[in-house]
């Protein structure tokens, strides 16, 4: 009882502290660091110097300018393409693990997480190395007699951008999907079962449903990250495969026009929010009738 | 016997030590180079020929640079290395020293285009010299023997359609406005008007038709060149590049745009806050020696200003790089180019 008495004094003279520190760091490590770059966006550069004069002239130039809407949008369209075919090849992976028993159960999960411990880039080198005209992939397609010669259906282009986004983003796909199939109580399975269902009709009325929200983060999840990305448009992306990802990375390495460059980052923030959005309240509302 | 050799030899040890200590005392000259560029070898033959210490301190960058020498007003390095890009930007600023040509007589040994240095753009300023050059490459054309014939001589061969998805480009906006602009004729690629500016753009919204991929690092346009069918490589790195590729058994070779090719040159500079002029003249003067010369070429695989190298024929033009009118401007059209359909 007395030690108890003790302790507790000691936890209130500390807790507003804790309290304080849980909001501080957030604040200073996210907050601030989004509102200068929010801030900047308004500012302009002038020979290579940043004028600190509020001005609308980036986004103004982002709306106006034939040549940053029609890449945006069109960066869009492949990230929810990225997204869509992740989860059309993770929802089937994810439901077969969750048909597995035991342990080969988390065995096969791990080892499709597995790829998320190399690195990045050596991934994409590797990937590009299977795409090319002399690649793997057309070296096997033209040995076993598929293509008569190599096709460049998949060489430096937009294609080549979605194959390898997606290649590098399922994981992020499956993980959410195979936890929201893993939730669904067993008994509605049998129930339904006993009420006469067929397993199409189970699957399709029960499961499907509950397993939603997985796929709406899942779906999230990976259009955020594909979007973000940068690096895989620029070295699998050709020619035809510009993105606004790389003209957002050239705003800060050779331009130097760092004002403009937060600018494109506030507009592709806006869509990333929007994102996670959608993601979240299409994942908690079914989540929530369960 | 035994003890008498290892008296000997601790008597040898303590002299050392004496005599690094007093040639650490006496003012060394202080080195700002590029890795490479000072070798430890060369360092210490200049020491045993002058009797001059030497501190060497090496940069990765030339925005390293410029926050050194500008960061101490000069007066932290005696000499450092610069590109004559950037030379201009240091003289205007006041932070180099003219050098006395009579103090270097390895200078008048220099091959053609290095010795008469008003020639060589960037390394004066109102009749002084400032920067004498030392180290140079290219950024050239590599073809592929077997698939490029005849030898090209142009850069003019990157838009022939023979080559259509075979070609290797850059992805850098303010060199690919500048070779343009060579190919095209105009006199001062650094500086286009807005008419040569639409034209360049126009012909490189046609280049990109050619061409398979933009590279950035030389690594990643090997990989490339591996993996497809390539003939043609705008060569960004120039003879690094050339010799990364062969040693892949790759059927390679280089050259230099008739039209005149870009070229980087490095230059040793005094710096504004100098110790001791004389030895830094030594230094330079030291640097451009045969041997140390010869040396650098056989060692990174870059041109240097005394004997010849694989970097350029004697008769090879260069167009040493020069600040352009406007990089922000570049890079936007670059990028208008690029998202171009």
């Amino acid at each position: 009882m007395k030690s108890a008495g003790l302790a507790r004094p000691v936890a209130i003279r500390w807790s507003p502290l804790v309290t304080a520190l849980a909001f501080a760091l957030p604040v200073v490590f996210v907050l601030v660091p989004l509102a200068i770059f929010l801030v900047y966006s308004f500012f302009s550069v002038d020979q290579g110097q940043i004028v600190y004069v509020p001005t609308l002239a980036n986004y103004l130039r982002f709306f106006t300018d034939p040549v940053f809407l029609p890449v945006f949008w069109r960066t869009i369209v492949l990230c929810l393409s990225v997204a869509v075919i992740s989860i059309l090849l993770a929802y089937p992976t994810a439901y077969f693990l969750t048909t597995l028993r035991g342990r080969w159960r988390y065995a096969l999960l791990m080892l499709l997480m597995v790829p998320l411990l190399m690195s990045y880039v050596i991934k994409i080198y590797a990937i590009r190395s299977i795409l090319g005209l002399n690649g793997f992939l057309n070296k096997a397609l033209v040995g076993l007699g598929i293509l008569a010669e190599p096709s460049t259906l998949f060489v430096f282009n937009m294609n080549a951008i979605l194959l390898t986004l997606t290649l590098l983003l399922i994981p992020f796909a499956i993980l959410p999907i195979f936890l929201a199939l893993e939730r669904i109580p067993q008994v509605l399975l049998r129930a339904s079962d006993d009420l006469g269902a067929s397993s199409l009709q189970t699957f399709l009325r029960i499961t499907l449903p509950l397993s939603m929200p997985g796929v709406a983060s899942a779906a999230s999840f990976v259009f955020v990250l594909a979007i973000g990305d940068f690096l895989t448009p620029q070295m699998v992306g050709g020619i035809s495969g510009f993105t606004f990802g790389r003209i957002l990375y050239s705003q800060f390495g050779t331009a130097y026009n760092w004002p403009f460059g937060a600018a494109l980052s506030v507009a592709l923030a806006v869509v990333v929010i929007v994102a996670i959005l959608l993601g979240e309240r299409f994942g908690r509302n079914r989540g929530a009738s369960l | 016997m035994l003890l008498k050799r290892l008296l000997l030899g601790i008597a040898g040890v303590g002299l050392g030590i004496g005599l690094m200590a007093s040639s650490a005392l006496a003012a060394n000259l202080r080195v700002l180079a590029w890795d490479g560029y000072a070798d430890a070898d060369w360092v210490k033959e200049f020491t045993a020929e002058t009797g001059i210490g030497v501190d060497v301190v090496f940069i990765g960058s030339d925005d390293e640079i410029w926050a050194k020498i500008k960061g101490s007003e000069g007066q932290d390095f005696d000499v450092f290395a610069v590109n004559t890009a950037q030379l201009q930007r240091y003289i205007k600023a006041d932070l180099v020293t003219p050098i006395d040509l009579s103090k270097l007589p390895n200078q008048k040994d220099t091959l053609p285009r290095f010795r008469d240095i008003t020639k060589v753009s960037g390394d004066t300023k109102d009749g002084k010299v400032y920067g004498i050059p030392f180290c140079f490459d290219s950024i050239g054309l590599i073809y592929d023997t077997d698939k490029v014939k005849p030898a090209p001589t142009s850069m003019s061969v990157l838009w022939d359609p023979a080559y259509k998805g075979k070609v290797l480009a850059y992805d850098n906006g303010e060199h690919n406005f500048s070779f343009t602009a060579l190919t095209l004729g105009y006199k001062d690629p650094f500086n286009l008007s807005a008419e040569q500016m639409a034209a360049v753009k126009a012909k490189l919204v046609e280049l990109k038709g050619n061409v398979l991929s933009f590279y950035t690092t030389a690594d990643e346009a090997q990989q490339i060149y591996q993996n497809n069918d390539v003939a043609l490589i705008w060569a960004n790195y120039g003879q690094q590049q050339v010799k990364a590729l062969q040693k892949i058994g790759a059927h390679v070779a280089y050259i230099n745009q008739s039209e005149g090719a870009l070229a980087w040159l490095d230059n040793w500079v005094i710096s504004k806050g100098v110790r001791d002029k004389d030895a830094a003249e030594k230094w330079i003067d030291f640097m451009l020696s045969k041997k140390v010369s010869g040396a650098l070429s056989e060692r990174t695989g870059f041109g240097n200003t005394v004997v010849e190298s694989s970097s350029a024929g004697s008769n090879d033009k260069l167009v040493w790089l020069n600040n352009v009118e406007d990089p922000t401007k570049r890079s936007d059209l670059w990028n208008e180019i690029k998202a171009a359909p």
